[in-house]
Formats: structure tokens, sequence, C-alpha cells
């Protein structure tokens, strides 16, 4: 029996011998493979283990942390203490969802991997595993209140900023939605509600304060009376336009009139503070012409990918294409003539196809604001190491500059006109100025959108922060004004931040 | 070596190996392992002294490396499901006691094992009945889809983990009675020589029965080792290798049919040949297993630094799969390198058996330890279709457990008793007893 019984022990230590061969091939040989392999959700989920730390506004309100949780799927779980407040500008970390916001483009300073942070501890260099890091943003936790209380449940966005420095104080967008639904760790309730944003009304995901696109309306003059002092086809005098009520472009029989109906005119500043229609779109129609406009808008920023940090920031919209030359310029219209004036005329006043973002139209004031030029916009003001210490600050950099210094003056001085004659965003013993907007959307029922941007400093000082304000789709068109429905926001916002001691 | 200093020595390495892991898990945060380690190490040792001192004083000539081999792979599986699933380490401790208590009790009862074969027949009704009781309505329950459980209050019993014991020890009565008679070829079937057919009777029934149950009961893990156990002891006991190959040829034939009538029989077989295919459903078990011997590489993520319980079921049928992710390649080949000395103690325990009775169960019951490692270890690897069985001594289940110490026990006490009467043998050779 023995010589069977040797049999039996060689087959079966073949079959050992076997599954050793197999073990190799799948731990050695295939790994890799096995690695990439699109239904591998571990690098994932490890990612989702690791240490990350916190995110600080810079009033040092903590708005996204991390807790652990023991005995679920994952160790840690991302947590946002306060809620919608922030969605736009944090994101969320969702595993089913993967990130967005800060928490996305922020990933390796939140996980502590950056070589500064690494650096800044030699014995983490040698650890695979940092023990996280933190980031501080720019946004101003009491201004960020003020933005979302004053906006109310209607729907708009809210945007402030820093002109000198780029650094954002509030960016706020209702409706706004929960992160911590999403980044919770029971998978099915986040794919739920996320279905359930989706079709949400108002589309709370989305961040418009500087992901949408809307008319500017007369806030885009800013733009045009740039343009027309730059270009030198006006100064702080002069002309002086003729106050007309209707102007109707060559090539067609549509007027452009007056928001009053009446007639408006002044010099550059004057029609600058009471929003008159004609002159601007006269001005460009027949003075400025295409180049100069298109220039004037690029140079604020418009056609251009903003250098936000956070992403997906929208691209705003001035159209280039006017059609062919068909007059050359003379003394009578030193424009010159296209087939696409009427067109032209329109887009000085923030129509037809202008569309710009909140944030654009915030980086336009920024720019009349910090003579000229525009810094760029950012939400990260210092990232940290796991010991709490700071290893990059934000001072932030120029990004484009839009006008000359005295143009830029000048747009101030007919800003703080405008504000002053409208009397809803100033505040007593600030030197405030606004330019408003208010573009109508249709007649059935008329609704418009309210749009102010403006500036405000101490009394004998610089611009200290720049606001944009758009409430959406109000409905009413005469008395739903920018000045109206928008200003007593921005008066909100420089109350606050100025209010201070 | 003296086989009990060796056995010592090895308990008290083993021992310090499995009270080394566990104290890997406190060092991870993300596992809290409760007690502290010295104790564990004290509990462990005293556990397993004590079975030293029964085997010392109940069977002093017994091989050496047996209890050291169990008690090793039994303490990684404890550590490895105590990292798995904390609320399941108790109860593995308590069966853990149980099963050493049960391999002491077999022990210190059975001081003999010759009588067994005389009730060659109560056992194989014995393993019959034992088999059939999961399917009586009220007293069976069906999990994970197969009927093999018996209620016993708050626990949960596998009857066949021990039937197959009691049929190992029938098939070595039988063939030690029928052997001589089965190597005599006196009937031709075709072109074969075959022995006569009443002599086959009552061990093809027994066979029978045992593989349709396991059939009825979808325990196709089991029915696969059955038929191991009975290819094995029958080629052991006759030494025809034509036994063999006709039994393949009825396991093929068998295997084809079952393909072809049973849509979860067809089910296995493709998730087996492709689980990349439906890597989210069909094939997820498989799929996550891979992917846990893949993050494990040579040296593995570490104790308690893995994602082990990403694999559904990582505690018992995929228990190998934690190993090789946590413990790498080195830590999985140590686990196969055990199961195969373990494999060979017991071969070369039968093979040094001088009574046949002893011979054919020493080798039924290492076929058992032997052939179950690799159908379960074979599924994860994909060498074989995923069948559950556990994985001996290593995976969670009281049942398991306690059934392989009583499989260990009876390999020491036949050990005992070859090399005794092999002692009393040189004895009688050396000194010849004066007329």
């Amino acid at each position: 029996m023995n010589d069977s019984l040797r049999h039996v022990m060689v087959v079966l230590l073949g079959c050992f011998t076997l599954l050793f061969v197999q073990l190799n091939r799948v731990q050695i040989l295939e790994a890799e493979s096995l690695k990439d392999n699109p239904a591998n959700t571990r690098t994932v989920q490890r990612e989702f283990n690791r240490p990350r730390g916190d995110i600080v506004t810079s009033d040092g309100v903590v708005v996204a942390t991390s807790v652990e949780t023991p005995g679920q799927r994952f160790g840690r779980q991302r947590t946002y203490p306060e809620g919608p407040l922030y969605a736009h500008t944090v994101g969320y970390l969702s595993f089913n969802l993967g990130a967005d916001g800060a928490e996305k483009v922020f990933n390796t300073e939140l996980t502590g991997s950056t070589a500064a942070q690494q650096l800044a501890d030699f014995t983490s260099l040698l650890d695979p595993d940092p023990d996280g890091g933190s980031i501080t943003l720019t946004l101003d936790d009491q201004l960020q209140k003020v933005a979302r209380d004053a906006l109310g449940e209607r729907p708009g966005s809210v945007v402030a900023i820093d002109p000198r420095t780029g650094a954002v104080r509030a960016l706020w967008s209702y409706p706004s939605f929960d992160p911590n639904l999403l980044a919770t760790n029971d998978g099915a309730a986040a794919n739920a509600s996320y279905q359930e944003l989706l079709g949400a009304d108002g589309n709370p995901l989305r961040a418009k304060a500087y992901k949408d696109r809307e008319f500017p309306g007369s806030t885009f003059k800013l733009i045009t009376a740039a343009a027309a002092l730059e270009s030198g086809a006006a100064t702080l005098d002069e002309p002086v336009f003729e106050a007309t009520s209707s102007y109707t472009p060559p090539l067609t029989t549509n007027p452009i009139t007056n928001f009053s109906g009446g007639p408006c005119g002044g010099n550059l500043t004057t029609i600058l503070a009471r929003s008159c229609n004609t002159p601007f779109a006269e001005l460009a129609a027949e003075t400025l012409g295409p180049l100069v406009m298109v220039n004037q808008a690029e140079a604020a920023g418009f056609n251009t990918e903003i250098p936000f940090d956070l992403p997906g920031a929208a691209v705003s919209n001035y159209p280039t294409d006017y059609g062919k030359r068909i007059q050359a310029p003379n003394a009578e219209r030193p424009a010159g003539l296209y087939e696409n004036t009427p067109k032209l005329a329109q887009t000085a006043i923030g129509q037809n196809d202008v569309q710009a973002s909140p944030l654009m139209m915030a980086l336009v004031a920024a720019g009349v604001a910090n003579d000229g030029v525009i810094v760029k916009p950012h939400v990260l003001a210092e990232v940290r190491d796991a010991t709490g210490k700071v290893v990059r600050s934000n001072e932030g950099e120029e990004w484009r500059m839009s006008m000359r210094t005295e143009n830029a003056r000048i747009l101030q001085q007919a800003m703080i006109e405008a504000a002053d004659r409208g009397n809803t965003a100033t505040v007593d013993g600030l030197r405030i100025g606004v330019k408003t907007g208010t573009a109508q959307l249709g007649t059935d029922p008329p609704r418009s959108h309210a749009w102010i941007v403006g500036f405000g400093g101490r009394a004998d000082g610089e611009p200290e922060l720049v606001v944009s304000v758009l409430v959406e789709g109000q409905e009413g068109s005469v008395d739903q004004t920018g000045g109206a429905v928008a200003g007593p926001i921005a008066r909100a916002l420089f109350t606050e931040w100025f209010g201070r001691g | 070596m003296a086989p009990r200093r060796l056995e010592l020595g090895l308990l008290i390495l083993g021992t310090l190996i499995t009270a080394l892991a566990y104290g890997l898990l406190n060092i991870d945060d993300t596992v809290n392992a409760r007690a502290d380690v010295a104790v564990f190490f004290g509990v462990i040792l005293l556990l397993l002294l004590g079975a030293h001192l029964v085997i010392r004083f109940v069977a002093p000539n017994a091989d050496g490396l047996l209890l050291p081999l169990a008690a090793l792979l039994n303490g990684l599986g404890y550590v490895v499901i105590a990292r798995l699933d904390p609320g399941l380490a108790d109860s593995q401790a308590a069966w853990t006691f149980i099963g050493i208590g049960a391999f002491s009790a077999v022990l210190l009862l059975l001081p003999d094992l010759r009588w067994v074969a005389d009730y060659r027949y109560t056992l194989a009704l014995l393993g019959v009945v034992m088999l059939l009781l999961p399917l009586i309505p009220g007293l069976g329950r069906t999990i994970n889809g197969a009927r093999i459980w018996l209620r016993a209050g708050p626990f949960s019993i596998q009857p066949g983990e021990f039937a197959k014991i009691v049929l190992a020890a029938f098939l070595a009565g039988y063939l030690t009675d029928k052997r001589e008679l089965l190597t005599i070829s006196n009937r031709r079937l075709g072109p074969l020589n075959v022995p006569d057919f009443k002599h086959f009777g009552p061990m093809l029934l027994a066979l029978g029965v045992a593989l349709m149950v396991m059939v009825l009961q979808r325990d196709l893990g089991s029915s696969l080792l059955f038929f191991t156990l009975f290819l094995v002891m029958f080629y052991v006991a006759t030494g025809r290798a034509a036994y063999v190959a006709a039994g393949l040829v009825l396991f093929s034939v068998a295997s084809f049919t079952s393909w072809q009538l049973f849509s979860h029989v067809q089910r296995r077989v493709d998730i087996w040949l492709n689980p990349f295919a439906d890597p989210k459903d069909k094939g997820f078990q498989i799929v996550e297993a891979w992917f846990a011997l893949a993050d494990g590489g040579v040296t593995g993520t570490g104790l308690g630094a893995g994602l082990p319980t990403k694999v559904p079921y990582a505690e018992t049928d995929m228990i190998f799969a934690a190993i090789g992710e946590e413990l790498g390649l080195l830590g999985a080949t140590a686990v196969l390198a055990a199961f195969m000395f373990l494999v060979a103690s017991g071969f070369r325990v039968a093979a040094s058996a001088n009574v046949p009775f002893e011979k054919l169960l020493a080798t039924g019951l290492t076929a058992l330890l032997g052939f179950q490692a690799f159908i379960i270890i074979g599924g994860v690897l994909r060498v074989l279709p995923l069948t559950g069985v556990t994985l001996p001594y290593v995976s969670y289940g009281g049942s398991s457990l306690i059934s392989n110490y009583v499989i260990l026990a009876l390999l020491v006490r036949i050990s005992d008793s070859s090399a005794r009467s092999e002692a009393a043998a040189a004895a009688a050779t050396a000194q010849p007893v004066p007329v």
C-alpha cells in the first residue's frame, strides 16, 4: 500500500505546487494589470482612508473636516459643518461621485502631499502616507453669511473680491446644496441625493457665481466707457453727448431707446452715472467700431479663461464677428460701417450676445477700482502642513491691465456719481461707486436680471472691496432695476466689511 | 530530536509568531484588537501546553509536527479573523478552545482505534444519516444557498464536517476487509477484468448517497471532497490505477451532466472561466479576491493596513485572499507550506502504520485535510471553480475547526500506535526472549 500512498502524496504535493505557481501569477505577474483594472476601486478607497486636513475660512471657521468612521465602508468621512454656505467653493469629496470645488483642486494640499508640505517635516519625506495638510480660504465667514442673508431665497449670485489682491471674500449662489448629502459613506444615499439635486429647481449643484453667464445689461457700459477713454474718443468732460431719446443704428429700423423712455445725454461720467443707452450705442456704432470694442472687452478679460483657482469658471463672451466692412471710416462715421453694426450698437449696452459671469463683472469693476490692474481671483489663501505651519501663501498676482490708471480714475468718479444718484448701495462715510444693470429677459411675463457691480473704500482711501451681485429673473421690469433689487445687497456687504473696528 | 521536545519547541515558536501578528494589529490604529499581547500569548501557550501534556501522557511516541502545524494555522487564522471582524473573534476563540478540548478528549477516550473497524457498517449508516439530517424540514437550514446546516439553539452546526470523518472510518474498515477481494479480477467487463460487483455494492451505495446529498444540498465543494476521498482510499487500498481511471471517467460524466442540468453549476463554471466579464455582480467575489491578492504583492500591505473586508466572505471561503493581501506572497506561501508539511506528516503517519485499518484511516484523514485546502485555495486562485468549503484550521467556523482537530487527534493516535508497535518489534528482535 505504501507505493500507492506515495503516488497520492506526490499528486497532492503537485496540486499545492500548482497553487504556488498560480499564486505567483496573481500576486506578481498580473498584479499591475489587476490594479489598473477599471473595476478595481481599491486605489480610490485607500485615498479615502487617508488623513485629510481641514478647510478653514480666513476668520477661522472650519468649513470642511474629516471625522473618523470606524467600522464603516471607509475609515473617514468628510463633513461640512456650514452645510450649503460654502458648497460652491469647497465642493465635496464623495466616493461615488468624485470630488468638486476646493476638495478637488487642492487634493494634494489637503492630503499633505505637496513637496513644500513634505519638505517642511523631514520625517514625512519617508512616509508614503503623510498626515494631511490644511488650507485657509480667502473667504470671510461673516461676509459670506451677509451675502447669503441679503440675497435670501432669490435665485442669484454674490461675489466680493479685494481688488488689490484678487482675494475672494464672499462667493455665494442661491440655490445651494448641502455637500454632506453627497459625502456620506452610505453610497446609495449619496447617489440618491445627487440624482435629486440634479433634478432640483434652479440647479443647486451649479456654482452660478462663476460657472454661469448671463446678459450683463448696463453694467457692461463700464467696458464701452473704458473703450471711449482708452481710444481717446472721450475724456472726462468732452464730448458732451447730445440728449436723445432714441438712436436707430444704420442698416436697421429698430431703434434703441433709454430705460426711462425719455432723452438722456451729458459728458461721459454723466451718461455712465445715468446709464443712458442711446449715447453709448451710438458711440460704439458710429465712433469706436468693432476693433476698439473687442480690444477693450478682451483687455478686461472677456473671451479668455479666467485664471481662477476653482474649477470650471465660465469664459465670458463678447462677440467678435460683425461681418464685412462695407464703408471705410470717414469724418462723419469714424467707426466705418459693418454688415452687423446694429449688433455692435446693442453689445455696447450689454445686450445681444454679450454674456458675462458674476465673477467676470466683479473683475471688470476690480480693474476700475484697482486703477486698471486686474489681479487673478483666488480662494486659496494659505497652505499648511500637518503641524499647522504655513508652507505657502497666496498674495495674488497681476492678471491683466484693463485700462490706464487715469482712465480708471475717471471711471471711479463716474461710478461714485452713479452710486450717489441711485443711493441704494451707498453707506455714510464710505467712498462707494457702482454701476447697475437691468437686463430684460422677456415681456410675458416681464422678467429681468438685476445687476450691480461696485467698489467700496474708506472716505479718503483706495477701494478695498469690489462686489458683483446678480438677482436673476425678477418678475417685473421698470421697478425691478439693479439699483432697487441688487443695490441693497451691495450696501449690506459694504456695511458689514467696513463696519468692523 | 525526540518528537515531544520538537513539538514543545515548535508550539512555543508558533505561538510567538501568532502573538507577534496579533501585536501588529494593535500598532495600526484602524484595527483595535482588544486583548493585551502578553496575555494573548500566555493564554494560547497554556492552551497548547495542555494539549501537549495530553499527548505526552497518552500518545508519547506520536509525530511531533502535527499539532504545531495545526496550531500555527489556527493562530494565524484567528488573527486574520480578528482583523476582519472583531465581532467574530470571541466566538472563534471559543471554538478554538472547544477544538483543542475535542482533540484532547479523542486522545484520552480512544487509546486504541482498531475496534472501530468492526463497526464499519454502523459508521456508514451514521455518516449517511448525518448528511441527510439538514434535509429534514424544521431541523435544517439553508445558508448562502446550501442546505448543509443544522439548527442548534443560537448555533448552526454543519454535520457534513463530522460525516466526512465517519465516512473515512467506514471506508477504511470496509476496504481493509475487502481489499484482497477487490484486487482479484475475476469478471470481465468489455476489455477490462473487474472484481465481482458484489464487493463494490455497499461502497458504491454509500458514495452514491453521499454524492446525491451533496447535489440536493448544493454543496459542490463537499461533493468533490467526498469523491476525492473515495478515489484516494480505493487506490491506496487496492493499488490499481484502473480504478482511478474509471473513477475519473465517472467523475467527468457526472460533472458534465450536472453542468447541463443545473443552472447553479453553469453559473459557477462561467464565473470560474471568466469572472471579469461581470466584475460588479456575478464575478464580484473572485474579482475582489484577485484585486486583494494583487494589492498584497510580495510582502503584503501589512496586517491591518489592507482592505480585505472588500472581499465577500473573507473570514470563511475567502480567508486565503485576506492572508495574501495583508501578508503578501510570503505569508500566503507560508500557509501553503504549512499545509504541505501537514500533508507530508499525515502521509508519513499512514506510511509507518502497520495495521491496515489505521494505515487506510490515516490516508483518508490526510487526504481530507489536503484536498479540502486544495479545493478552497484552488477556488480562490481559479485553479478550480470556487466551491464553498472552509480552509482547515484557518477559516472561521466551529464545526470545521472541531472536526479538523478530531482528524488531527486521530492522526496523532495512529502515529503513536505505530511507533509503539515498531518499538516493541525492535525490542523483540534486539532481545530475543529466552526460552
